[in-house]
């Protein structure tokens, strides 16, 4: 008998240790995933004129996710305790539904982040950068939503079009129309600036004399923000999910044990 | 005599090999590595081409012709019978499909002194380096729609077709040419290739996607399993329990009995 006991104590006392883990790892990822949401880099408009902004989709489930995930790990530790079958019963209905939450949410985190690939923002950055004839008012959102983040990207990190300024000249593009070749080769952003935020030298950025024009390509910094987005939304999310899953074995193993 | 043979034939070949080397070039790459573009192309300015026909005390001049490789079918001549250079210009000539046409004039570059391109990194200098330097065919998008402009117009070329230049140098007293450099090798401005051909398809799935579905999935059946297997463990058990409440029951319930009848 002292030995079942004993049993039972280790086994409760496993439990109220994989909530509390439970517990903490919730508002880890409430945190992780408004962290996300806010958008500290500036680049969910991108995503928004793509029309693929389910890593967003992801975060956003991710923060109730984890908030749940702490409401109920104070229920488990609670039912553990008093080892009482209703509100365990009830702790495994929930933690169940909150499982599938959040592996909808790491699957889909993963799968669209496979998405966003350089000729995606080529063709994107290509169609919408100054657009000039908007049909609608969401294309017109869409547009100017690109071309603010361009121009703010270009500028702030020194870079020009996807993979390079030859970007512009090998495609034709909505900039193209309005802007001639001429005089604009590229855009202006894509000179190197002053203080005053004009070009150092405009003919020697419209040559392309080294030093004059940004020469690398905007798409590392982009792409580095979204991959730790999508990444931190779907691997915490799978650690989570894998402890989740030995401490729900462990709770239905007790549920099933304990007597009325 | 045959001396006076001997030193005419050398001159001619002086002249047939100064000739094949002249011809107007690009401006070197590692400096204007932008070069051509859809409707522009820049080109070296013709240092010490002419240097054999200057003479000190007189004033010369550089034009510029331009045209269409297609058109050296139709013409490619830069004077008229007496020498003078033609004045034609780009809407005359269509962009010059149908001859060559006048696209700059410019004073003769200095040979004694030429440009230094290592000046570029400088930012005060670079604009002088490369305005001596080189020379932006297509540069002035504007000369063509005002009616106003007087000068040489040099309008943007068209993109996707190749072009050909000629130097000529001319005496700005009398207006004769004096000299020219041969037609340049043929330059192909660049073409344009359409976003809608972008392939934005992803390709194959990532390993990461792949490994989350497939563990996540697993786990997910494996609760299920296990919560379906504990309630029906618990269920049975109840079943079982309350059947051995009955059984003890009963059996309390027909003990006594055989005590009373015996009374």
């Amino acid at each position: 008998m002292a030995k079942i006991d004993d049993g039972i104590h280790i086994l409760q006392g496993l439990l109220v240790f994989g909530n509390v883990v439970i517990g903490m790892c919730g508002i880890a990822l409430t945190a992780e995933c408004i962290f996300f949401v806010s958008d500290p880099h500036g680049l969910y408009p991108l995503l928004e004129a793509t029309e693929n902004d389910d890593i967003y989709a992801a975060a956003w489930i991710g923060i109730f996710v984890g908030f749940a995930l702490f409401a109920l790990s104070i229920l488990g530790i609670v039912g553990v305790i008093k080892s009482n079958r209703t509100l365990l019963l009830v702790y495994i209905i929930l933690m169940l539904i909150t499982y599938a939450f959040e592996m909808a949410s790491c699957i889909t985190a993963a799968t669209q982040r496979d998405f966003l690939t350089p000729n995606l923002f080529l063709k994107q950055m290509l169609e919408r950068y100054q657009k000039s004839e908007t049909v609608n008012n969401n294309d017109k959102w869409m547009t100017e939503g690109v071309t603010k983040t361009w121009d703010k990207l270009m500028l702030q990190n020194q870079c020009c079009g996807v993979r390079g300024p030859s970007d512009w000249q090998e495609y034709m593009s909505a900039f193209r129309i309005t802007h001639s070749d001429a005089d604009f080769p590229w855009p202006r952003n894509c000179c190197v600036m002053d203080a005053q935020g004009s070009p150092v030298n405009l003919d020697g950025c419209k040559l392309g004399v080294p030093g004059y024009y940004n020469s690398n390509g905007c798409y590392d910094t982009i792409s580095g923000p979204m991959n730790t987005h999508a990444w931190g939304v779907a691997w915490f999310g799978f650690a989570i999910l894998c402890w989740t899953f030995c401490v729900l074995l462990g709770t239905m193993f007790y549920w099933s044990r304990i007597e009325y | 005599m045959c001396s006076h043979w001997v030193v005419l034939a050398f001159c001619c070949l002086g002249q047939l090999c100064a000739d094949q080397s002249l011809k107007p070039r690009i401006a070197a790459p590692h400096l204007a590595t932008n070069n051509p573009t859809l409707t522009t192309v820049a080109l070296e300015k013709p240092f010490c081409m002419f240097d054999s026909s200057l003479y000190p005390n007189k004033s010369y001049v550089i034009y510029l012709y331009a045209m269409k490789e297609s058109a050296s079918a139709i013409s490619s001549l830069v004077t008229d019978n007496s020498s003078k250079p033609l004045d034609s210009t780009f809407q005359q000539t269509s962009g010059g499909q149908l001859g060559p046409y006048k696209a700059a004039l410019f004073k003769v570059p200095s040979c004694a002194s030429p440009p230094k391109l290592a000046d570029v990194g400088d930012i005060n200098k670079v604009s002088a380096v490369l305005k001596q330097y080189l020379f932006r065919v297509g540069d002035d998008g504007t000369c063509l729609y005002d009616p106003n402009f007087l000068a040489v117009c040099n309008p943007p070329l068209a993109p996707d077709t190749t072009y050909r230049f000629k130097y000529v140098l001319l005496d700005s007293t009398e207006g004769i040419m004096k000299d020219q450099t041969l037609w340049s090798d043929p330059i192909k401005t660049r073409r344009v290739k359409l976003p809608l051909k972008i392939d934005t398809w992803p390709g194959r799935r990532s390993g990461d996607m792949i490994v989350i579905t497939s563990i996540l999935s697993v786990l997910v059946f494996l609760l299920l399993a296990g919560f379906l297997a504990s309630v029906s463990s618990a269920v049975m058990g109840s079943d079982s329990s309350a059947e051995t409440r009955c059984m003890s029951q009963t059996i309390q319930q027909s003990e006594p009995r055989p005590q009373l009848s015996s009374e």
